[in-house]
């Protein structure tokens, strides 16, 4: 088999579990204006409550629909009880910042405390392996990027197609201007915390399935390549998360195969740095100016 | 205002100054209880005990405790007693440095540490060293293998000396293709030049070598290119998570091939991690472990666990250490102390260094001892001694380098079991 028609696949699988969480990531940020670094960990926080799923004898569908129900409730819990009260209190975007690295390192510690610092798999049946076009996926791979095509479409027809998405959209564009529009946006944005939060959720599942054994710190470290993607993409827009993902996916398996695997992080990184030394404002370029994040 | 501020400023320069005298003061007379009436010798358990390594530091402890309940069940060293006091190094040098300082200035009873480990070596040894405080190293840096700092005594093979053993172990199961998968951090890839060269001396090719990056989501490329190159079995030391990534990957895309891994595929973490992703019967059949030879028999051997066993109140879960090499040798290496200070008649730090190797070099007219108790017996009738420690014989060279054979180990039904070992002298001809 073709190493380069292989690493295209596995590139994929990556791409969509990226896909799934940047997108959640800069739903989320377009509207509400808040760079949540607390993501990543609750992401983890919703792994672990897959694991119990699954030890209690639950299905992959199971732990997936109990990971995205934790994922969108933790969310709104947290803009509800943590964030809106800075917001409320004027605290700028590099404080609230401060505010959501603090989130993290609680959710985190608070995982570690809960869990100890040990390493965890979902309780799963084995799974069966597909070739299908030169390319290698197993059962669950084919599940996770299945869930990653009907989330992306799923997102798509809201923004375009549904009166909460417009309404999503015109908060995400100017929000005082929609409120005097009669648009009610604390309830748009209790709604993006909502979506935003089963989207981090089936990421956090889906992450857990892939790598098989998983810590207290699993989402954590996959933020950075979440927020890589967004950033590429163009930071508050969903379809350049989706176009960020498939390029930094499949670009990192690209590069192990043609480089070194040593390097496969550093390339997707460069790749990154040269798109954005092109175009500052990312592949869509108007949400990141609007909300001052590029000059 | 600014007179209150100028007293301010007295007070805390006086404040300075006397914690300053006394820290320099524990620095210049080599510390430890010299005096007459008998006090607690604190034993340093200066390791990481939170951050990533914080399992480093509950292995410490269950090799330092059983030690010090031995010495002070046997009336203790002239009267004192052992403590085993926890040094939090974070893993961090950051962290470290200034725990270091803080140990030496506060601790005036302070007789020796176990540690540090290679998350801090290279920063506090220095410190530890111009303080006179002998140091029970437990990192494996090839930096330590020819180092010149006289409190410095190492016990643990340097990580250089696993890649002999990995590649006689793999000789000896009749490989002769190998691909080494090692992480792309500093203390892995220090195993990779040696396990070259000695597979190479041994007529093995080496197909494929990857230096990994850690903890990525996916490694299927890294994979597909190394079954390519055909290999027979997989050296490796790559952290848990890496691990249970790879070889779950592995297994899923074409099936597992044997692995040979340090020590690290033999500790809790590790085998947590990898058999909930590859399953216990597989765990079993494809992976070994080489860890330093510890036998779970012998005399040395049973005082260590009977004490272990015994020490439930300071060693959660104790019997986890039983056969853990690293806790042996820090139980060996608080006995070498107390020990040291007895041969020397002096509980002062810089005059018991000098006669570590007093108790632990072999010799005709030496009785050998396998316990404080038996040491400080045969101590007390004038004879000479050499302590054979829970993990074997104890020779150290002239640079306080100690390391012994290798034994190969997989896991079964929970319980990690010897299949083999590589000796010291295999080794040694083979390092020529």
């Amino acid at each position: 088999m073709n190493i380069y028609v292989l690493s295209l696949g596995f590139g994929l699988i990556t791409a969509s579990i990226l896909a799934i969480a940047s997108v959640g990531f800069t739903l989320q940020f377009g509207v509400t204006n808040i760079l949540n670094l607390a993501y990543g960990d609750v992401m983890t926080g919703c792994a672990f409550v897959a694991y119990l799923v699954t030890r209690a004898g639950g299905s992959l569908p199971e732990a997936l629909i109990a990971g995205a129900g934790t994922g969108a409730l933790a969310s709104y819990g947290l803009n509800r009880f943590v964030y809106t009260p800075f917001v409320r209190r004027g605290t700028r975007m590099f404080g609230m910042i401060i505010v959501t690295i603090s989130v993290s390192l609680a959710l985190q510690n608070g995982l570690q405390a809960i869990f100890k610092a040990t390493f965890f798999s979902l309780v799963l049946p084995r799974p069966s392996s597909y070739t299908f076009a030169g390319m290698i996926f197993t059962s669950q791979q084919l599940v996770i990027m299945g869930l990653a095509v009907v989330a992306m479409l799923l997102v798509h027809a809201l923004l375009s197609w549904t009166k909460l998405g417009r309404a999503m959209r015109a908060t995400a564009a100017d929000p005082e201007l929609a409120r005097s529009c009669g648009i009610a946006t604390d309830r748009v944005i209790d709604l993006a915390w909502l979506l935003s939060g089963a989207l981090c959720g089936t990421a956090g599942v889906a992450l857990a399935l892939n790598v098989t054994s998983f810590t207290s710190t699993a989402g954590g470290q996959f933020l950075i390549p979440i927020i890589a993607a967004a950033v590429l993409g163009g930071v508050g827009h969903p379809y350049g998360a989706m176009i960020g993902a498939v390029v930094i996916g499949i670009s990192a398996e690209l590069s192990a195969a043609v480089i070194s695997p040593s390097y496969k992080e550093v390339v997707a990184f460069l790749i990154l740095i040269v798109v954005l030394l092109i175009r500052p404002q990312g592949i869509f370029a108007e949400v990141a100016t609007q909300k001052e994040v590029v000059a | 205002m600014s007179q209150q501020i100028l007293m301010k400023m007295r007070q805390a320069t006086s404040v300075a100054l006397a914690c300053g005298l006394a820290a320099a003061a524990a620095t210049m007379t080599g510390g430890a209880a010299a005096s007459a009436a008998p006090s607690t010798i604190v034993i340093g358990n200066f390791n990481p005990f939170s951050g990533a390594d914080a399992s480093f530091g509950p292995e410490m402890v269950a090799g330092c405790q059983p030690a010090a309940r031995l010495i002070n069940a046997d009336g203790g060293v002239f009267g004192h007693h052992f403590s085993c006091v926890e040094f939090d190094t974070r893993g961090d040098p950051a962290d470290a440095v200034p725990a270091a300082n803080k140990m030496i200035a506060t601790n005036s009873s302070l007789g020796g540490i176990l540690g540090p480990s290679a998350d801090e070596a290279l920063a506090t040894v220095p410190i530890l060293n111009q303080a006179k405080v002998p140091m029970f190293v437990d990192t494996g840096q090839a930096f330590f293998d020819k180092s010149n700092y006289k409190y410095v005594w190492r016990l643990t093979p340097g990580d250089d000396v696993k890649g002999y053993a990995l590649a006689l172990w793999a000789k000896k199961m009749g490989y002769n293709r190998a691909a080494a998968i090692f992480g792309n951090d500093a203390g892995s890839q220090s195993d990779v030049p040696t396990l070259l060269t000695a597979w190479k001396k041994l007529g093995g090719k080496m197909v494929d070598n990857v230096k990994l990056a850690l903890d990525q989501s996916s490694y299927r490329t890294e994979i597909e290119q190394m079954l390519a190159t055909k290999p027979q079995v997989i050296f490796t030391e790559i952290d848990p998570q890496t691990a249970g990534t790879f070889l779950s990957e592995l297994q899923q895309l074409h099936g597992l091939i044997p692995v040979l891994g340090t020590e690290i595929t033999l500790q809790s973490p590790w085998l947590k991690a990898v058999t909930g992703a590859i399953g216990k019967k597989a765990m079993t059949k494809y992976v070994t472990g080489m860890q330093p030879y510890a036998p779970t028999s012998g005399p040395s051997w049973t005082s260590y666990n009977t004490a272990l066993l015994a020490s439930k109140s300071q060693v959660p879960q104790p019997a986890q250490w039983s056969s853990d090499p690293y806790s042996m040798t820090y139980y060996d290496g608080v006995t070498i102390m107390a020990l040291a200070m007895l041969a020397a008649k002096s509980t002062d730090r810089a005059a018991y260094n000098k006669s570590i190797t007093a108790v632990t070099e072999p010799g005709a007219s030496k009785t050998i001892v396998h316990s404080f108790a038996q040491g400080k017996s045969a101590l007390a009738k004038g004879k000479k001694i050499q302590f054979v420690g829970a993990g074997g014989p104890i020779v150290f060279n002239k640079w306080h380098n100690s390391s012994g054979a290798f034994e190969a180990a997989q896991q079964v039904n929970g319980n990690v079991k010897i299949v083999g070992e590589v000796t010291s002298n295999q080794i040694a001809a083979l390092s020529k």
